[in-house]
């Protein structure tokens, strides 16, 4: 009994010094919790499904700031691999019928092999041309999949797939679950040795080959990584919708994504799940005025980024947070001295 | 046949019309120390860049250790055991120091050799107290001034423990004062050993720079480029006599 209760102090210590003493960690919990237990007071289908679609694309948006935000490589086609994701879970469930849970990772798995298809000639391009060339990649797979309406669907898409559960509250908690979790992941890779070299290779990459980095390893597994992420959003999407159509490889959404990640905030992962959590109810909320609704909506989109350049999360973050000049751990923006090495915040 | 340490063999490097190395020959040994000097323009930088392989020449060969450098990715070249710095510097700017030098330490060559090192940031820490900046290691890299930047290259340089390192102006932009230190810890690092965690293979330098005095000071051998050519080759004393090179550098008639 006395072991139990040193243990339960222990995690009580540590949950009060590691998540409570800072207000953005306090946030992500809060955030993570309200999403647990919305099910339990609401199930209006309505908000249940716009909350469905919102984590998806969560996932989306992150998986983009993986590669684009962090390792550089400005990708303005995200949405083929999250096309591919869906295309491939939809064939593989509609014509060998696999239940989801395998068909959604093995379709990720195809998106990591067109990962690896556009890193390949992606390699030798930064900047611009990059942009410009990822940008044509959903364009070609979207002739392609206008020329072979056999397998494809054409422009109607595959429909009649399984759905992913057979209440909307277990989609909900799959969907939200797996945000959370990808959510982590892709954090802690941010987080890791990996996350460094990707953090360098965005800022000088002839300085990290001169470190004795092979680049184009790490290039390519940021594109494969991302790619995978992005393919079971996708994957996910099919299952929800029922169908994969060309939708999925607009540019449309590949501006999308863009638009998201960067009113939330890149290089932080959790700016771009927070920007879609934002935006995209936003922009339902907005139906309310139909006519003006993408005007309103280009506004308050541009307007914040006019004041808060570096996105909408990293300036709250500066707000109620602030950097101890010494050792560089965050604090409170209330607290008078550093709570690590107690030297005076000004 | 024994291979020499480091050979280099009628290197040739054009950009454009402009010849920047010129059937340049030279080898060094194992343990020396090279000075590499020459007025602005006369090719030093461009010949450092062809052995890391970061420029492929026209024509010619480089050999490390008797295996072809050229034609090679730079970073095997780095992982084979030979670092160099930028002249102009080139830190990972919106990086904590100490994660501009943790890139090197995960480089494989870096790995392998400190595998007891369990925690690569307490051997990146190593390498910057050795350059001399671990007081400023969590600040970001865009706040550190030009002489530190120099020693933060030194710190990315050395981390990689190489056994050849390749120093493109190590003194510029240093105070006298911090030339002296600069040039101490050359010295120190040339003589091999461990600095806590970071061991230093005694590696042979090529030294590129203008301030002469000091160089004279730490190097046992002196190359001369002018225009892409070898000029001169020899030890200090004799270099600074030459007639070639005092032309080079002053002129014709220049006394």
């Amino acid at each position: 009994m006395g072991l139990l209760g040193f243990y339960l102090r222990k995690a009580y210590t540590l949950f009060k010094n590691q998540i409570l003493v800072l207000p953005s960690r306090t946030a992500v919990l809060l955030f993570a919790l309200a999403l647990v237990c919305l099910p339990l007071f609401t199930r209006d289908p309505y908000l249940l499904r716009i909350l469905i679609f919102t984590a998806i694309f969560a996932i989306l948006a992150a998986s983009w700031d993986l590669l684009s935000g962090f390792t550089g490589q400005m990708n303005f086609g995200h949405a083929l691999f999250f096309g591919v994701g869906a295309y491939c879970t939809a064939l593989l469930n509609l014509r060998l019928d696999f239940p989801p849970w395998i068909s959604i990772p093995i379709g990720a798995l195809g998106a990591v092999l067109t990962g690896l298809i556009v890193g390949i000639p992606c390699l030798r391009l930064r900047g611009t041309y990059l942009a410009l060339t990822t940008l044509a990649f959903p364009i070609i797979l979207m002739g392609v999949v206008f020329a072979i309406p056999d397998i494809t669907g054409g422009e109607l898409g595959i429909s009649g797939i399984q759905r992913l559960s057979h209440s909307r509250v277990t989609d909900y908690y799959i969907t939200t679950g797996l945000l959370l979790i990808l959510g982590f992941v892709m954090w802690k890779i941010t987080d890791s040795k990996t996350g460094i070299l990707f953090h360098a290779i965005r800022e000088d990459e002839v300085a990290v080959r001169a470190s004795g980095i092979n680049t184009t390893r790490y290039k390519l597994y940021a594109f494969c990584l991302s790619g995978f992420f992005a393919g079971i959003a996708g994957g996910l999407y099919a299952h929800i919708m029922r169908t994969a159509g060309p939708s999925t490889l607009e540019v449309a959404l590949s501006f999308q994504i863009v638009i998201w990640a960067v009113f939330g905030g890149i290089v932080s992962i959790y700016g771009p799940v927070a920007g879609v959590f934002i935006l995209y109810p936003l922009l339902e909320f907005l139906r309310i005025l139909p006519k003006v609704r993408m005007l309103v909506f280009a506004f308050i989109v541009l307007l914040t980024l006019l004041y808060m350049p570096e996105g909408l999360i990293p300036w709250i973050r500066d707000h109620i947070e602030k950097e101890c000049p010494r050792c560089k751990i965050r604090n409170v923006a209330f607290r008078k001295e550093c709570r690590v090495c107690t030297a005076r915040l000004d | 046949m024994a291979h020499g340490f480091l050979e280099v063999e009628r290197l040739q490097k054009s950009f454009g019309g402009l010849r920047a190395i010129n059937e340049v020959s030279f080898s060094m040994e194992r343990t020396e120390m090279l000075g590499l000097i020459g007025p602005n323009g006369a090719g030093k930088t461009t010949l450092l860049r062809l052995i890391t392989a970061v420029l492929r020449p026209d024509s010619g060969r480089v050999r490390f250790k008797g295996k072809n450098v050229v034609g090679r990715r730079t970073w095997d070249v780095v992982n084979q055991g030979i670092a160099c710095t930028f002249q102009n510097m080139r830190p990972f700017r919106r990086l904590p120091i100490i994660a501009n030098v943790m890139v090197s330490c995960l480089s494989p060559r870096a790995m392998k050799r400190g595998e007891w090192v369990k925690r690569v940031e307490a051997k990146a820490m190593d390498a910057l107290e050795f350059a001399g900046i671990s007081d400023m290691a969590l600040e970001k890299a865009s706040t550190l001034s030009q002489g530190d930047l120099k020693r933060l290259e030194v710190a990315r340089a050395i981390a990689t423990e190489p056994e050849l390192l390749l120093l493109d102006e190590p003194f510029g932009g240093l105070s006298p004062a911090e030339t002296d230190l600069m040039a101490q810890s050359i010295r120190r690092l040339h003589k091999g050993g461990r600095f806590g965690r970071l061991h230093s293979e005694g590696p042979a330098m090529i030294i590129v720079e203008h301030k002469l005095q000091q160089l004279m000071k730490i190097v046992d051998r002196i190359v001369v480029l002018d225009f892409g050519t070898v000029i001169a080759d020899g030890v200090p004393d004799e270099v600074v006599q030459n007639e070639d090179v005092i032309k080079a550098y002053l002129g014709e008639g220049g006394i």
